[in-house]
């Protein structure tokens, strides 16, 4: 897609993926995950959950084969772990070999749980054995910046190295933060996305809040009982389309543009009427000089919870008007759980992957589509679009944050 | 006081299995090479949970400003740190 609005220096391209979810570590798990219709969440092992109300969610498989892992792959936490292999993963697509040591190459991050599902073990051990001292070497991945540090530590990155940690807005504003660093010419190229893991903190939080389905999540259908958590990493190579040509990158797609607003309103609820949340999706679509009506498909937050869907649908009906039902819609949580501040990031993914396949991946859950909500939901199978050009993918938070990032089909010329 | 030799091969077992890197073995780290920056290129994460693993190890206490850059330089230096410091709370203790 060439909206033409920007020099070659201030167009913004993906060259790189990199992922890791419940569907298995690697882009080509994902796609085929988001294309088959089926979910990757059900019963899981990471942490003894019998104490919760429920027991689903999408946790990474081990990685096999465990030959050639990196020196620190022990040392590091899940998070830290996703981090490094989806910045791996997304830097060689991108034709990039470490280091990346200068000073215009940069690391944003979402994150929030970073390593939290291995020093929850540690803080337990204090409390309860009083005197006794746990591995220390743990809480260095405790910071919410660990994985964003670690993926500079292993890349060599010398640039700016930033975390985003608005809750579940954080990954779509990591990649806001990526594309105006690179459009204010602060660095040629950026590594843009998040890391997340699985823990009891976010599990029995969200439990608590009586937020998380019983089943795998059923995003905007008519009996949506709650989110699924997940984890994983996801991590996308950016850089302006004059850097990318000057060292012979061939784009996967093109950063058209990107908004955020905030509800200013609630600490968890969304506003119902999803005026700031349509806002951010304006703002996005005006960022990447194009009208609502250029908008093919949307990748929704589609979490699955009722004020969730049914908020963003409104936000929906406001950004798009009477469009809103027609336009194919789809919500990646529904196969791999929401990834908390990664989710923007293998949202981002998954919605470059349908742009490059010209399909709108189906979104798991069964059952009908909520016909109070204004939503063309993908359904069963890809659907296929031949002449889609861009894309929205939607990242709402807790305490109002709201991001939206469109994404342009790059077509050779 | 044990024998340098085998103190060395206790020592290289201790970083190995305390500080649990992917694909070393006792065996991999040779005596004089350097264990931080350059070499196994160990942190200070690393250097923390070393010192805890030694002082469970061999019954010691060992104070923050005897832990310098010296000390952790290779294998055999930290044999010489390790062997003079039992030594000395031998003879605190008589």
């Amino acid at each position: 897609m060439d909206s033409h609005r920007h020099t070659d220096d201030r167009r913004v391209v993906v060259t790189g993926l990199g992922a890791v979810s419940a569907a298995g570590w690697g882009v080509a798990a994902l796609r085929e995950a988001v294309r088959s219709g089926r979910t990757a969440i059900g019963p899981f092992d990471r942490f003894d959950h019998q104490a919760q109300r429920t027991h689903v969610a999408g946790q990474v498989p081990p990685w096999r084969p465990v030959k050639g892992r990196p020196i620190r792959w022990n040392r590091w936490s899940n998070s830290d772990r996703f981090a490094v292999f989806s910045a791996c993963e997304a830097t060689a697509q991108a034709g990039l070999s470490p280091p990346l040591d200068n000073e215009a190459v940069g690391v944003f991050f979402g994150s929030s749980t970073a390593g939290l599902s291995d020093t929850e073990p540690f803080f337990e051990e204090m409390v309860r054995r009083p005197g006794s001292r746990p591995r220390r070497g743990v809480l260095a991945s405790h910071l919410i910046s660990a994985p964003a540090e670690t993926v500079a530590r292993h890349l060599g990155v010398r640039g700016p190295v930033e975390t985003v940690s608005s809750a579940c807005a954080s990954g779509g504003l990591a990649i806001e933060q990526a594309l105006r660093a690179i459009r204010n010419s602060e660095v040629d190229l950026a590594l843009a996305g998040g890391a997340e893991c699985l823990c009891l903190t976010t599990y029995s939080g969200f439990n608590a809040l009586r937020a998380v389905d019983e089943r795998p999540c059923r995003p905007f259908r008519s009996d949506r009982a709650g989110i699924s958590l997940g984890e994983g990493g996801a991590v996308l190579v950016l850089e302006s389309l004059a850097h990318a040509r000057a060292r012979g990158a061939m784009p996967l797609a093109e950063i058209l543009g990107a908004g955020s607003t905030c509800d200013a309103n609630h600490m968890t609820a969304p506003q119902a009427d999803g005026e700031w949340a349509a806002n951010a999706i304006r703002l996005a679509i005006v960022d990447a000089g194009l009208e609502p009506e250029a908008i093919d498909f949307i990748n929704a937050h589609g979490t699955g919870t009722p004020l969730n869907d049914a908020a963003e649908s409104a936000a929906m009906q406001r950004a798009f008007g009477a469009r809103a039902n027609k336009i194919p819609t789809t919500a990646t949580k529904g196969v791999v759980g929401h990834l908390l501040a990664a989710a923007g990031s293998v949202a981002a993914i998954a919605t470059i992957l349908g742009l490059i396949d010209r399909e709108v991946d189906p979104t798991p859950g069964g059952g009908e589509t909520d016909p109070a909500l204004a939503v063309d939901l993908a359904l069963g199978a890809p659907r296929s679009l031949p002449g889609m050009r861009a894309a929205v993918s939607v990242s709402l938070g807790f305490g109002g944050a709201n991001a939206a990032v469109v994404f342009g089909r790059w077509d050779q010329a | 006081m044990p024998d340098r030799a085998e103190l060395r091969s206790d020592l290289k077992r201790l970083i190995v299995e305390s500080l649990r890197l992917e694909g070393l073995t006792p065996e991999n780290i040779a005596d004089d090479a350097p264990l931080f920056g350059e070499g196994l290129g160990l942190d200070s994460v690393d250097a923390l949970e070393l010192v805890v693993a030694l002082e469970k190890r061999y019954g010691m206490k060992i104070q923050s400003h005897e832990v310098d850059k010296s000390v952790f330089a290779s294998v055999s230096h930290l044999a010489e740190f390790v062997a003079r410091t039992l030594a000395k709370d031998t003879v605190v203790k008589k």
